[in-house]
């Protein structure tokens, strides 16, 4: 146990002393210099220590022998032992970080960093105003001074901007001291009496609040800082950014009591406004640096808005929310700080370079998760928490600037990481250097905030074991990454296997139903992902997060537990899209509508009301009633994850450009995702049905994706686009039925999804081996690939008639329940639509195998071979189930009624093969023969005839004539439907995907314009700050 | 001329920020409660004549402390900004009468700066005034003479051992366990004469030794310039 | 002294406009300073009281009725600090510009301007 206020004596009698030590040597004063800065961080955590775990009460430290008033005194408490943790040993760190730099410096530089820790120490633990404005100084100075630890013009300017507009808030700080002073007769924080500021006496404590607040980078008078943060030393920006900050955060903190409410309201929405304008702001920034600047500033916004809105509340929430938004932020800024000094490239567009370096990406990669506040990175349960209270306090236009604001920040994060992780390694190419000590600090800091993210999921919430499983997962195969692909691929097979026994018994049916969608479904694709060569570092350990978040879903048993899981499954799959060779765009597409659509959950979980029972969610919502703006929000978050009409342009981007391997999973399964949300939204809401039919309104979005998509399926020359798209339609059927709301639809909604699942997942894996032996998606570049793989054809030929339903297989059955539940229902126009829609899909189901497989051999396909084996036995699987239930429906009716039964009295009648609804009956096995037989008769004809064919020799059209310069445009099957489009007139025009497109281009022009009031004039700066100060205090008005 | 609109507006909007602090401004009849304890503490407690230096160096010796650290940050942040460079200036030699003046003024000059730091408990004064006055007397030889040369050495021991011993009086009261820089810890000697009040005088010699010394550091590393 | 008051907030405004209008950087500096300075007399024009003498309890000063003898001390210990503070904030100043007028010879603030947006 040591006083702490060693630390500031040792610090200073070191940084005293220190240029003496350096006559004999730089090694003797970097050893006095490091043991003081680990001594600080030991002494801080000790007490740390002593004040959570043996709940030692708070520490007064009184100076000069007398007790308060009288002399300063200092305080340590658990939130300033928490705050100076964090500072130390972010100042420890980042003076390893520098230890090259330090070497070679003036000795002057260690004393000055010395210092500055030391003035951070002090600033946090002293009560009196005016050593509060002392230490402010020392801390001011030394910063001042080291901004030109890497002296060049860029930074001596952006030092002097820094050192006007610091000194200009000091001397407003000064002024406020001495004026509440005047109206207190006061200084220590303990024996002023906030009642004594009357009247005019407010001007002292605004005076005194603007400077703190000034130094915390508010929106617009922030210009100063972002300079500091592009130009000056990444070591030194890292320990402005968060040791500085967290210091004067704390400062805020501690004037806060004195502050009358109607200031600290400002303050707030002052807060969140800079939040939402730096990142708006940061879209347009290239510069690596200045970006993390713009981000900084707009966390210390944040944090300073839950700081003011959190402050009735219980301790427990404050710790989460603050100290959240707190070490989230300050951590993940300091690693990308330093990152950014390992890389060494000012561009961001040069940040290819970074997959050269796997370990340094992983690093980058957590850090930047950790900023953007996803799971587990304790950013995600403060965003939460903090979102519900402001939701509970009815500030809207608050939680709508910070989630706006937060996508921004998404968008240029995650921008800058598909760069990294895809974009082009620079042409003049000096290699990321290695200095131990940089990735050292880096490393730690990654470790921690890790370690902080699991201790908040196990003590603040206490979940089990099997909410961390997707995390395990990514962790443990990290570890086996060694291990030759196929070997990790069985290995996942069966953790799936067992992670499916675990979950086995469900509550409810409809759980099993999704469950095996979700488990069985996954496992059989995982078999595709066999043919995987090599080692695929990270492949699975991402699938398997996936695949344990679908499953995580299910038995969710609250709106956080569901929430994590959909966004364990958000990120996992962002990543898996980003595997993709080209999937640079579509993955950044991808993770921006889903986050989108996650904080329209997040408000529309903040608003549901307690769950009452302990089942899981998908059970405990249907005795929920759930209020309107909670379905339409959750039922919009779900849709964008399926894809619907309007929000679905990630989808073929995402779907075409995964792996080929992946694209099943996406398809097939995490779509089903966004079904099974919507399910859980209809539960509710048939139980207590609102005024607003809001389904109805679904039911035409549905109707309205299913035909778009079938149209633009129709138009494309990838082959997996046309089952992107294809993908979209059928979803969009799924959806239509949902929203029907009766027995039936959701009969055949839930058949819809199983047999989509089936079909989807066969048919991407086929076009995976062909595109596996071809090398090409696009589709008039083959021909002819029956005779070379004719098992693929097969796999294709039954998926279509699947998809197109027309009998004998499952799809069949499928648009059979559809049509006769929307006729019941009395929405004839939307089951017109829809049929029309199906009567579309047979165009790009023909174009589908037709240009691939049907026609002439491409004469660079002669030597292609049948997919390889491990492609082909999920075919073979999947095409046994539609098969299966083709033949003997009831197979799957017969369950499929009783789940629905749960909901809805049951209005078909099963016996033996036969079905029958209020409008007619179905028979598949009986169709199945009937078919065959009608199929079986032309077949012999044929047979009979062939003498008659003749067959035509390749490539005799081309050369009849004179040579086309790119022959393939004039193949059929070249923009095939061009005549449909031409028909189509102005509705074939994209004008979803330009609405999005120019909402991006109007954000970035927004952000270009706004960021031009940082002109870069250090004099301008002063005057925003000066204006910053009149205009507040006009709002707040004494 | 945007910007000249701005500007007055700014300075307008300030002004009404400041006006009511001034229009209603009155000053006190009494001393604030805390400031009369300071009065009388410093002749009770701390046997001090002079209260605005018991205030200083004792009550308030943390921010002392403090403001001698930012003096010297300053010192660091100048030495580490200028780099010092040995070129030769060509500058002006002084004239005759300043370089007489100066080698029969400096010694005097030192010699008042040190009897108003050690008697800065006891008169208007004190180590920061002190200090710079002994650092106009040091300014006073830069100027008298272009190539004049300080021993840094000299210059650098005196800085850090003066600061470091300020820390180490304040040490002495930890240990004691008497209180951070508590002056009590040697004996108060009698009111209104040199060796009273504790170590304020030695403390605030202290102080004016280092503030001399890193002025005039300051001085010379800006001369180089 | 309300004169003094009123000197220190006129000094206080003119360094502030100083600092915004003047484009010279060693002015800007010098309106820093003299802003702090304003400050400053403030400060001590707070700790002033009518009729009454510096807080040196020497002869001149009755000891048992001090109190109702003496200025307030607070405001003047507090404005030496701020005093030496001001110092060396504007010392660093200098050197910054003094720095930056090596790099680009040139004084106007409106050159230092290649850091924006």
């Amino acid at each position: 146990m040591v006083n702490p206020i060693y630390i500031i004596i040792l610090s200073l009698a070191a940084g005293f002393l220190l240029s003496i030590f350096d006559k004999s040597g730089r090694k003797l004063s970097l050893i006095v210099f490091y043991s003081v800065l680990t001594f600080n961080v030991f002494v801080i955590a000790d007490w740390f220590y002593r004040f959570t775990v043996l709940g030692v009460s708070t520490l007064t430290i009184n100076t000069a022998g007398f007790s308060a008033p009288l002399s300063i005194n200092l305080q340590l408490g658990i939130q300033e032992a928490f705050v100076l943790l964090f500072a130390n040993l972010t100042g420890l760190l980042a003076a390893i970080y520098l230890i090259k730099k330090f070497k070679e410096s003036n000795i002057s530089s260690l004393v000055l960093y010395l210092i500055l820790i030391m003035g951070v120490n002090g600033l946090v633990m002293t009560r009196d105003l005016f050593n509060m404005f002392v230490f402010l100084e020392i801390l001011s100075i030394s910063t001042f001074a080291l901004t030109i630890l890497t002296k060049n013009k860029k930074s001596l300017s952006a030092g002097f901007k820094y050192m006007i507009a610091g000194g200009v808030a000091s001397t407003f700080f000064l002024l406020g001291v001495v004026f509440v002073y005047y109206f207190t007769g006061n200084l220590n924080l303990d024996f002023i009496n906030p009642s004594d500021f009357t009247n005019y006496g407010l001007i002292a404590i605004f005076l005194l609040s603007i400077a703190v607040f000034i130094e915390l980078k508010p929106f617009p008078a922030n210009g100063w800082a972002l300079d500091v943060y592009e130009s000056v030393n990444s070591g030194i920006t890292s320990v402005i950014a968060v040791v500085n900050s967290a210091a004067i955060i704390f400062v805020f903190y501690k004037i806060m009591p004195l502050l009358p409410q109607n200031l600290l309201n400002i303050f707030g929405i002052a807060g969140v406004v800079t939040f939402f304008f730096s990142n708006l702001m940061g879209l347009k920034q290239t510069n690596a640096k200045r970006l993390l600047g713009y981000s900084s500033i707009g966390q210390m916004g944040l944090l300073v808005a839950s700081i003011i809105y959190t402050i009735h509340s219980p301790n427990k929430l404050i710790y989460l929310i603050v100290g959240g938004f707190f070490t989230n932020h300050l951590i993940a800024k300091a690693g990308l700080f330093w990152i950014t000094g390992i890389v060494k490239k000012e561009k961001i567009k040069d940040w290819g370079i970074l997959k050269e370096n796997k370990f340094l990406l992983i690093l980058f990669g957590l850090l930047l998760f950790a900023l953007s506040g996803i799971p587990p990175f304790p950013g995600f349960w403060a965003k939460w928490e903090f979102i519900k209270l402001l939701v509970h306090g009815k500030m809207f236009f608050v939680v709508g600037g910070i989630l706006l604001g937060s996508l921004f920040e998404i968008v240029f994060l995650f921008r800058w990481f598909t760069i990294a992780v895809k974009g082009e390694v620079p042409s003049e190419n000096p290699k990321i250097s290695f200095e131990f000590s940089k990735y050292f600090s880096t490393t730690i800091f990654v470790g921690i905030t890790l370690t902080i993210s699991v201790v908040i999921m196990k003590y603040f919430y206490d979940f089990n074991w099997f909410q961390f499983l997707p995390l395990i997962a990514v962790v443990v195969l990290y570890f086996l990454d060694f291990i030759p692909s196929k070997i990790k691929g069985f290995l996942s097979l069966i953790a799936v296997g067992i992670y499916g026994y675990f979950l086995y018994p469900f509550e409810s049916n409809l759980q099993l139903f999704f469950g095996i969608i979700f488990i069985v479904g996954s496992a059989i694709n995982i078999i595709a992902t066999l043919n995987r060569k090599n080692i695929n570092k990270g492949f699975y350990g991402f699938l398997l997060m996936m695949i344990f978040s679908f499953g995580n879903l299910l038995i969710a048993k609250s709106y956080l537990e569901f929430f994590l899981a959909w966004e364990f499954m958000t990120i996992s799959s962002f990543v898996l899209i980003l595997r993709g060779k080209k999937a640079q765009k579509a993955s950044l597409l991808y993770i921006i509508f889903s986050t989108a659509g996650a904080y329209l959950m997040m408000i529309g979980f903040s608003l549901a009301p307690n769950l009452t029972s302990n089942s899981a969610l998908i059970i405990a919502i249907s005795n929920i009633n759930l209020p309107i703006l909670v379905t339409v929000l959750l039922a919009i978050g779900f849709m964008i994850k399926s894809g619907s009409l309007g929000v679905h342009i990630w989808l073929p981007e995402a779907h075409a450009e995964a792996e080929s391997d992946v694209s099943p999973f996406i398809s097939a399964i995490l779509l089903k995702a966004g079904v099974f949300g919507l399910f859980m939204v209809g539960i509710s809401y048939i139980n207590h049905v609102p005024a607003f039919d809001m389904f109805y309104w679904i039911g035409w979005i549905g109707v309205l994706t299913a035909i778009v998509g079938a149209f633009l399926a129709s138009f494309q020359e990838d082959a997996k686009r046309l089952l992107a798209y294809s993908s979209m339609s059928q979803v969009g059927y799924i959806v239509a039925s949902i929203a029907i709301l009766s027995h039936l639809g959701w009969l055949s909604a839930l058949y819809l999804s199983f047999n989509h699942m089936m079909f989807k997942s066969a048919l991407f894996i086929a076009i995976a081996g062909v595109y596996y032996r071809t090398h090409t998606r696009t589709m008039y570049e083959m021909g002819g690939l029956i005779k070379k793989m004719p098992l693929s054809f097969i796999s294709v030929l039954i998926g279509i008639i699947a998809v197109s339903g027309v009998p004998p297989l499952s799809g069949f059955g499928a648009k059979w329940l559809i049509y006769s539940s929307f006729i019941e229902r009395g929405w004839y126009l939307q089951a017109g639509v829809l049929f029309f829609a199906s009567a579309v899909s047979f165009l790009y189901l023909y174009r589908l195998i037709h240009t691939i497989f049907l026609g002439q051999l491409k004469y660079e396909h002669q030597n292609v071979k049948e997919a390889p084996i491990w492609f082909l036995i999920p075919q073979v699987i999947f095409m046994v189930g539609i098969m299966a239930i083709s033949m003997y429906p009831n197979l799957i009716i017969q369950p499929l009624n009783s789940i629905v039964g749960n909901y809805f009295n049951s209005s078909i009648i099963v016996d033996g093969y036969n079905i029958t609804s209020s409008l007619g009956n179905w028979n598949g096995n009986m169709i199945m023969f009937v078919t065959m037989g009608i199929f079986v008769v032309p077949l012999i004809i044929l047979v009979l005839l062939n003498g008659r064919t003749q067959t035509v020799k390749q490539f005799n059209i081309v050369y009849a004539a004179e040579r086309p310069e790119s022959p393939q445009t004039t193949h059929i099957a070249y923009n095939m439907f061009a005549h449909y489009r031409k028909a189509l007139g102005g509705w074939g025009k994209p004008r979803i995907w330009n609405f999005w497109h120019e909402t991006n281009e109007w954000a970035h022009s927004l952000s270009g314009l706004f960021r031009q009031i940082y002109t870069g004039n250090g004099q301008t700066y002063i005057l925003h700050i000066i204006l910053y100060i009149v205009v507040i205090y006009f709002i707040m008005g004494v | 001329m945007i910007k000249k609109i701005l500007i007055i507006f700014a300075m307008l909007g300030l002004f009404i920020v400041f006006l009511p602090l001034i229009t209603n401004f009155e000053f006190s009849q009494n001393l604030s409660e805390l400031a009369s304890k300071y009065v009388r503490g410093s002749v009770d407690e701390l046997n001090s004549q002079n209260v605005v230096t018991s205030v200083i160096v004792t009550y308030r010796g943390l921010d002392t402390l403090g403001e001698v650290t930012v003096l010297f940050l300053a010192t660091a942040g100048i030495g580490f900004l200028l780099k010092k460079k040995n070129k030769k200036s060509k500058k002006r030699v002084a004239s005759e009468i300043l370089q007489t003046a100066s080698s029969f003024l400096v010694a005097l000059i030192v010699l008042l700066g040190v009897y108003i730091f050690t008697h800065g408990h006891l008169t208007p004064g004190g180590g920061f005034q002190g200090g710079v006055i002994i650092a106009t007397a040091f300014l006073l030889l830069l100027l008298s003479d272009v190539n004049m040369k300080f021993n840094h050495t000299i210059l650098q021991v005196v800085e850090s051992f003066s600061g470091a011993f300020y820390v180490v009086i304040g040490i002495i009261g930890l240990v004691l366990t008497v209180g951070f820089l508590n002056s009590k810890i040697i004996p108060l000697g009698e009111y209104g004469t040199l060796f009273s009040a504790g170590t304020i005088p030695i403390i605030y010699s202290l102080i004016g030794l280092k503030v001399g010394s890193e002025l005039t550091n300051i001085l010379d590393t800006m001369r180089g310039e | 002294m309300i004169v003094a008051l009123i000197l220190g907030f006129a000094l206080l405004l003119i360094g502030i406009y100083g600092m915004l209008s003047q484009k010279n950087l060693i002015k800007i500096v010098i309106g820093f300073s003299i802003a702090d300075t304003g400050t400053h007399i403030i400060i001590v024009s707070i700790g002033y009281l009518r009729n009454r003498t510096a807080p040196i309890l020497n002869s001149a000063v009755d000891i048992s009725k001090a109190v109702q003898q003496v200025v307030d001390p607070i405001p003047s210990a507090l404005v030496l600090t701020a005093i030496v503070i001001g110092l060396a904030v504007t010392a660093l100043m200098l050197s910054f510009v003094v720095e930056l007028y090596k790099k680009r010879q040139s004084l106007s603030i409106d050159d230092y301007q290649e850091l924006k947006w």
